[in-house]
């Protein structure tokens, strides 16, 4: 996020949610969306489903799937038209924007709508409130990302925001609200094929032979795969060893039998989990870590906040701690790695790292900090973090418009496969289920998977409410219970991906977004049967 | 700024703020029970009373602003006479089992009658007749209505702070009841289990069933950050003798209090599940059983077959992945592992799952 | 998808209104009688059922205050309770939110205070104290007891003589009754719960206008006792006595100091609302009764000495009245064209009738009486009448239907100003008079809100006239001299009448309670005439010479409440003839046949019900 879940909560006039349905997949970001509501922020919601803040919403713009890019094009579009743009904050803090008015005269009010399934009427009102506001940051999660043009969901949305100067701003900004807890450190601490720590990029000048230097060892200076590119590369024999550090692909990955083919490929596959999930199964050895309870350190959360996780409690057995398991590898694979605690480890990454340079245990624990965390980027130990992304400069100096064409999903429903199915997140569960089913009382709340069935479609089918159905798309088929609403419209379905059994992913596409690799769990074509 | 007098100390503070916060500002504790900062302040408990010269009334101080010149008093004879006879009214309707309550030692009631002296009520309730039977059909929640004192901090809590307003306020003749949605139809109701009025509640009328397996002042809290999604909320481990029985919100910056049901609820149970995975495991190829190891076994194991997968085919032959659940701590070490031990750049994350 | 809507005229609170409407009924006429303290109940139990139900005072705090006072009211207490209910209440006075609680609070502190004698009674001896018990509403609170429901009854029967002897049993001035009596009669009258309260002036009224009162023979005079009573003034309480002291066989001499008897009805009252020809139709019934002889024109105090009034008579009846209108200090108040509303119509009284053509008259207060000089002065032909006083008009001490009929004959009422100053032309005549905007403030010890300067210019009100009717002052001086107590000119007397230390001397009427209403100075009479027979030596009992007819089943369907109309204002204004329309018989019969007979029904034939 460029701006605080506070801000965005607490000081905006209009909040623009896109793809995102905070009060299941982040519930206490929703309740205070629902609060500011309550308040008087107006709200616009783009979704293609009935979530309970569209009505709550000012607008609700019920968007057909994988139609993000055309939307924002089509606002643009309008803005543009109606001399609603912010002209001094194009003309000092951006470039490109000739090429973006270009790119975006095409995409009439009219013909958005007809490409979004929407009223250009509204789409119009929407693009005034949200242009002539103050203050309105952008909310996305994973209703833009999670398509095959998702990374030009997301720059279609910067656009938005660029053009209206809604950037770098208390209550704007362009703001993902991301998935897991620590989703946004995962990325921060280097866990991608192409940066080191902190976005260093391994192409950069000079990037790997400071890490050289850092970790006093020779480096592999090729970018790596990214994990959805590594599955095939398993089967092809590409890639013999994984080693699956408390991840679940065979449940969270689209195209299950896929994966699990990919997996069984491989010479040897480890595991270090807490839990016997269904890809621990697979692998040659498990390694027992350690849960959240159970040692020391820190999550960064969605407004890049590093906060303190604090051991709690031990288990009886010999779990051992992650980072203890990954120093004793090393060190038999020959890398000579001193064992180091959660707090060392953060004053090493802190010393490679420039956003994280004024980060460590001991300042969060102070009183300075007082339990507050601290925003990165923080450079230094006199640097009190940073709120808002942005402000007077962008990162890279001059935001740059980077126009992009709307693109259909790559799986469209046809005669075979007539529905689309859009897939997502429940209130009680958290994605592969591995800690929310400990719990007895969650599964007596939400026990089961189901799939949300529009109306129309059910009566076609013949479907009632409650009945189980048969689900098929071109790479699985699975027997799932009907719940047949009007909260998704007629030709278009949804699923939670939480659960094994009739779990989505035995049907969602594994077709990758260009950029970021990410699938497009939201759009494939799928058909529901009667079971007789 | 705004300057008074209270209990004969000089304050000075900003304008718009109230008796009670002023009175904290100079290290004076006023007594409450339904104030609930900018969340509650509809003073109905009338425990926060205190006298102020040239006022008839006794005002109460959490929602009554300062004013210039204010001479305040928070303990008089008059003030301490009232917050008594309160609290007297108060059990009249409260069942005074403390020995079963669940929230028998962090009772704000138990704690504020305690200090006031009072252990019994002169009255006879008169809502006995009228309350409805407790709700505890739901999974975490129950409502006892005979240890409601009324103060709306749950209804104020569900409808102000998680904008859900799935408690609300009952009537039956001239009583207040509330209509707390944990009775047999709950799965009916707009409730979403979050716990946040269980928390809120000053009494044991609403309580996470399992409040009952402990008692407070058998527990430490650990503060530490929700592992569920990336909102960050704080929040406290409640521990007892090694385990985990409850969770608390805590005040972040980014939850102000609030948890929601995952957080409150499926945050702890898995920890010390039976179906943990406690020692490391091999597979045996022969049945395809995992047999359990030593540490040594398995490490060796590991770093032999992909050391071995390394020199034979060279480190982009092995990748590695992390856990967008786990540690900055944790995350860092194994790209680093990938990097140097693996000699690969095939690491990555589950963020695009 | 409707989001708002419209209230609901099924819901609650609109159903609720009849039925509060209905409630308010039941306390307005609660039984004259009552034990205060179950009244203490129903209110504290009305205010314990208005709780919001938020805050702990109120709500949990009302209820047990309502346990306490019941526990004394069933004779489960102790004087440790009373102690316990000052405690509580105390604390919710101070500590609760809206005045739904503290209100209830402060009247039950109140209560405490002003009911202490009957709590106490109600704790140490289970009873109320001294005579409490329901009585007939209308006969209890008529401050002469007037048999209303049996007179009424005769009405009913068309007996209309009969009506008129069974009003004169306690009242000889049944045409001056019903025609300007105030009928506090009516208040509490039972027929509320129903529908309305009996228009009992009406019914009156339409006896009187059936048979003049001097065309039924009173009662026949007892036979002469010899004794000699002094009766000074001839105004209604004067005459009340003397009719009464006349039929008991007494020889009366009234000491009238105008050249007619009937004070403030003949002097005071004008002719449109009281015609003289209908009074002295009262007077000549009441001289009638006995040896009353009348002394006009008598100046007692100043060409009389009261001493030897005193020494001549066996008993005297001070009823001189409160004829003196009071004066305003003011500057340029001796402006000519000034002067009392009083003296004003004193000369009307007396056929003088003022030419107020052309003029504007200010008439400065908001009593009856500046009602009376008010349209007085429109009769008199003014240009323009304005009233001006210095509070609201729902402060005003009139009549709301005399304040309603000045309306209609166009005066108008400029409220909220007091009074500064007049002014006077070259000739020393009043030119205007200045007033200083008020604003309604807080209330004073009395229970009224009082005016306190709303800091605004001050206005200047053009007149020619200005009649000044701020209230009446009593002649009392020479009478003080004489030896009878008074306090701000107002007679010391007990309620039996008599001077305390003046044995055979009794006073009332207004020179004993200052300006008030006919009916009460009749009841002075009454009480006097009655006391100074027992002062005497005598047990006197007089004759009714009519019977209480017995009564019908009650008529129970609810029916509107005939009320008296006026002649048209545009038509009434321009002469002083009486301004009230005469009864039909129907509507006489109707009003009469509404009667409930509470003398009969309920608590009227219990004993103690009936006043006797």
């Amino acid at each position: 996020m460029t701006n605080t879940i506070y801000d965005v909560t607490h000081e905006s006039d209009v909040i623009m949610l896109v793809g995102s349905n905070p009060e299941h997949a982040h519930p206490v970001i929703g309740m205070q969306i629902r609060q500011a509501v309550e308040k008087g922020t107006r709200l616009i919601v783009a979704d293609p489903r009935e979530i309970d803040l569209a009505k709550k919403a000012d607008i609700h713009l019920k968007l057909r799937p994988g139609t993000n890019v055309a939307f924002a094009n089509g606002m643009m579009h309008i803005i543009i038209e109606e001399g609603l743009t912010d002209e001094t904050f194009i003309k000092e803090r951006t470039e490109n924007f000739e090429a973006m008015k270009e790119a975006v005269k095409e995409y009439t009010p009219e013909r958005v709508a007809e490409i979004c399934g929407i009223d250009p009427d509204l789409l119009r009102e929407a693009a005034r409130m949200y242009a002539t506001a103050d203050r309105a940051p952008i909310l996305y999660c994973l209703g833009v990302t999670e398509h095959h043009t998702g990374t030009e969901g997301v720059m279609s949305l910067s656009n938005l925001a660029m053009m209206v100067g809604k950037i770098g701003r208390p209550g704007c900004g362009v703001n993902p609200i991301r998935g897991q807890n620590n989703v946004q450190g995962a990325c921060d601490m280097g866990a991608a094929p192409n940066q080191f720590p902190g976005y260093q990029n391994i192409v950069a000048p000079g990037i790997v032979e400071k890490f050289e230097k850092a970790w006093n060892t020779k480096l592999n200076p090729n970018v790596g795969i990214k994990a959805t590119d590594c599955f095939p590369k398993m089967i092809t024999g590409e890639i013999k060893g994984l080693f699956i550090f408390g991840e679940d692909p065979v449940r969270t990955d689209p195209n299950t039998s896929h994966v699990i083919h990919a997996l069984e490929s491989l010479d040897f596959f480890v595991v270090d989990e807490l839990f016997m999930t269904e890809t621990a199964k697979l692998a040659d050895v498990i390694l027992p870590g350690r849960s959240y309870t159970e040692k020391e350190g820190t999550f960064t959360n969605t407004e890049r906040r590093v906060q303190r996780v604090r051991k709690a409690v031990e288990i009886a057995g010999e779990t051992r701690p992650d980072t203890w398991i990954f120093t004793e590898i090393m060190n038999r694979m020959g890398y000579p790695q001193p064992h180091l605690t959660p707090a060392e480890i953060m004053d090493e990454i802190s010393s490679v790292t420039p956003s994280f340079g004024g980060i460590s245990h001991a300042r969060l624990d102070s009183e300075e900090v007082a339990g507050r965390g601290l925003q990165w980027p923080c450079p230094n130990p006199e640097h009190p973090g940073t709120p808002i992304m942005h402000v007077g400069k962008f990162a890279r100096g001059l935001g740059y418009f980077r126009p992009a064409e709307y693109k259909p999903s790559m799986e469209l429903p046809d005669e075979t496969y007539p529905l689309v199915l859009m897939t997502g997140r429940i209130l009680y569960h958290y994605n592969a289920c591995a800690m929310t089913d400990k719990t007895e009382g969650i599964n007596q709340i939400a026990s089961e998977s189901f799939i949300e069935v529009n109306n129309e479609d059910a009566k076609k089918l013949g479907i009632a409410d409650g009945e189980m159905v048969a689900v098929s798309s071109r790479r699985g088929r699975i027997k799932v219970k009907a719940s047949v609403s009007g909260k998704t419209r007629e030709g278009e379905c949804w699923m939670p991906f939480h659960y094994i059994e009739g779990g989505a992913n035995w049907l969602t596409n594994d077709a990758l977004d260009g950029i970021s690799s990410t699938p497009e769990y939201k759009v494939c074509a799928v058909r529901v049967e009667k079971l007789s | 700024m705004i300057n008074l007098k209270i209990d004969g100390i000089q304050a000075e503070v900003q304008e718009g703020t109230t008796i009670l916060e002023a009175a904290r500002s100079v290290g004076i504790r006023i007594p409450t029970l339904c104030y609930l900062k900018e969340v509650n302040e509809i003073g109905s408990c009338r425990l926060c009373v205190v006298e102020v010269e040239g006022m008839d009334k006794l005002p109460t101080s959490c929602n009554t602003l300062v004013k210039e010149g204010m001479v305040v008093q928070t303990m008089s004879e008059r003030v301490v006479e009232a917050r008594k006879m309160v609290l007297d009214l108060l059990l009249s309707n409260h069942h005074r089992g403390c020995f079963y309550c669940p929230q028998n030692g962090s009772c704000e009631l138990q704690d504020v009658c305690n200090e006031y002296g009072i252990e019994e009520t002169s009255y006879l309730g008169t809502r006995k007749k009228i309350e409805r039977p407790a709700k505890d059909s739901h999974p975490f929640l129950s409502y006892q209505p005979e240890l409601c004192i009324h103060c709306q901090r749950c209804v104020n809590t569900c409808a102000k702070m998680t904008g859900r307003h799935a408690i609300t306020l009952g009537k039956t003749g001239m009583f207040n009841i509330i209509e707390a949605p944990f009775g047999e139809d709950w799965d009916m109701t707009l409730c979403e289990s979050c716990g946040n009025c269980a928390q809120a509640c000053p009494t044991g009328a609403i309580t996470e069933k399992r409040k009952k397996k402990y008692r407070t002042w058998e527990t430490k809290k650990v503060r530490t950050t929700c592992p569920h999604c990336a909102t960050g909320c704080q929040l406290d481990l409640i521990v007892k003798d090694n385990r985990i029985v409850d969770v608390e919100g805590a005040d972040g910056p980014s939850n102000h209090g609030l948890l929601c049901v995952k957080g409150r609820s499926a945050s702890f149970d898995f920890v010390d599940s039976p179906e943990r995975i406690r020692y490391p495991l091999i597979k045996n190829k022969e049945t395809g059983e995992f047999e359990r190891a030593t540490w040594d076994e398995a490490l060796d194991l590991v770093a032999g077959k992909f050391t071995e997968i390394r020199n034979n085919y060279g480190g982009e032959a092995l990748a590695g992945f992390a856990c967008s659940r786990s540690t900055n701590e944790d995350v860092y070490m194994l790209q680093k592992m990938v990097r140097t031990a693996f000699q690969s750049n095939n690491t990555d994350n589950c963020a695009r799952v | 998808m409707s989001k708002i809507f419209l209230a609901d005229p099924k819901s609650c609170d609109v159903k609720i209104g009849r039925l509060l409407e209905k409630f308010e009924t039941k306390v307005k006429v609660y039984p004259p009688g009552t034990c205060p303290l179950t009244v203490q109940l129903s209110l504290l139990t009305a205010s314990k059922n208005q709780t919001c139900g938020k805050c702990v005072p109120c709500r949990d705090g009302l209820p047990q205050l309502e346990t306490l006072l019941k526990s004394i009211l069933e004779g489960d207490a102790t004087m440790e309770t009373l102690e316990h209910m000052r405690r509580l209440a105390t604390m919710i006075r101070d500590t609760a939110d809206c005045a739904i609680g503290y209100q209830s609070a402060i009247e039950v502190l109140q209560g405490l205070d002003t009911f202490r004698e009957e709590y106490e009674s109600h704790i140490k001896d289970h009873v109320c104290p001294g005579e409490m018990g329901q009585k007939v509403p209308c006969i209890n609170l008529c401050p002469a007891h007037v048999d209303i429901p049996a007179y009424i009854a005769l009405i009913g029967e068309e007996d209309y003589a009969g009506a008129i002897n069974m009003i004169r049993k306690d009242n000889p001035l049944p045409t001056a009754c019903a025609m300007i009596c105030e009928h506090p009669c009516e208040q509490r009258c039972r027929r509320n719960l129903i529908d309305d309260s009996i228009n009992i002036r009406g019914l009156k009224k339409y006896a009187v206008d059936q048979i003049a009162a001097d065309k039924v023979a009173v009662p026949k005079a007892n036979k002469s006792t010899g004794k000699k009573v002094a009766v000074i003034g001839g105004g209604p309480a004067g005459m009340t006595a003397a009719y009464f002291l006349g039929l008991m066989g007494h020889k009366v001499t009234i000491f009238e100091r105008q050249k007619a008897l009937g004070g403030m009805l003949r002097y005071g009252i004008p002719n449109y609302r009281f015609p003289k020809d209908r009074l002295d139709e009262d007077i000549r019934a009441i001289l009638s009764a006995g040896d009353i002889e009348v002394k006009y024109e008598a100046k007692i105090g100043t060409e009389i000495p009261i001493e030897e009034i005193h020494k001549e008579y066996d008993a005297m009846f001070v009823a001189i009245g409160a004829q003196a209108g009071k004066r305003l200090r003011l500057e340029g108040s001796d402006a000519g064209n000034v002067e009392s509303a009083v003296e004003m119509l004193d000369r009307i009284g007396n056929g003088n009738i003022p030419d107020y053509t052309g003029k504007n008259v200010v008439v400065i207060g908001g009593g009856n009486v500046a009602m009376d000089a008010a349209r007085s002065a429109v009769r008199c032909n003014a240009e323009d009448v304005r009233i001006v006083y210095r509070r609201r008009q729902d402060d005003m001490t009139a009549l709301d239907t005399e304040i309603e009929s000045a309306v209609m004959e166009g005066i108008e009422l400029l409220t909220l100003k007091s009074p500064k100053s007049i002014e006077k032309d070259a000739e020393g005549n009043c030119s205007a008079l200045i007033v200083q905007p008020q604003m309604i403030g807080p209330y004073d010890r009395a229970g009224r809100p009082s005016p306190v300067d709303a800091k605004k210019d001050p206005e200047r009100i053009p007149c020619e006239v200005i009649l000044i009717a701020v209230g009446q002052d009593i002649v009392s001086r020479p009478f003080e001299e004489f030896g009878m107590e008074a306090e701000r000119g107002v007679f010391k007397a007990g309620l039996d009448t008599a001077v305390e230390n003046l044995p055979g001397v009794f006073v009332g009427g207004d020179c004993a309670t200052g300006p008030a209403t006919a009916i009460r100075a009749i009841a002075a009479g009454k009480v006097a005439a009655h006391n100074i027979d027992e002062y005497l030596g005598y047990h006197h009992k007089l004759n009714c010479e009519a019977t209480v007819p017995s009564p019908k089943e009650n008529n129970r369907i609810p029916t509107g409440r005939a009320n008296i109309t006026e002649r048209p204002a545009y038509e009434r204004k321009h002469d002083f003839e009486h301004v009230e329309n005469p009864y039909t018989h129907e509507e006489a019969m109707q009003e009469a046949g509404r009667c409930l007979r509470c003398d009969h029904f309920g608590c009227g034939v219990l004993k103690g019900g009936r006043d006797e």
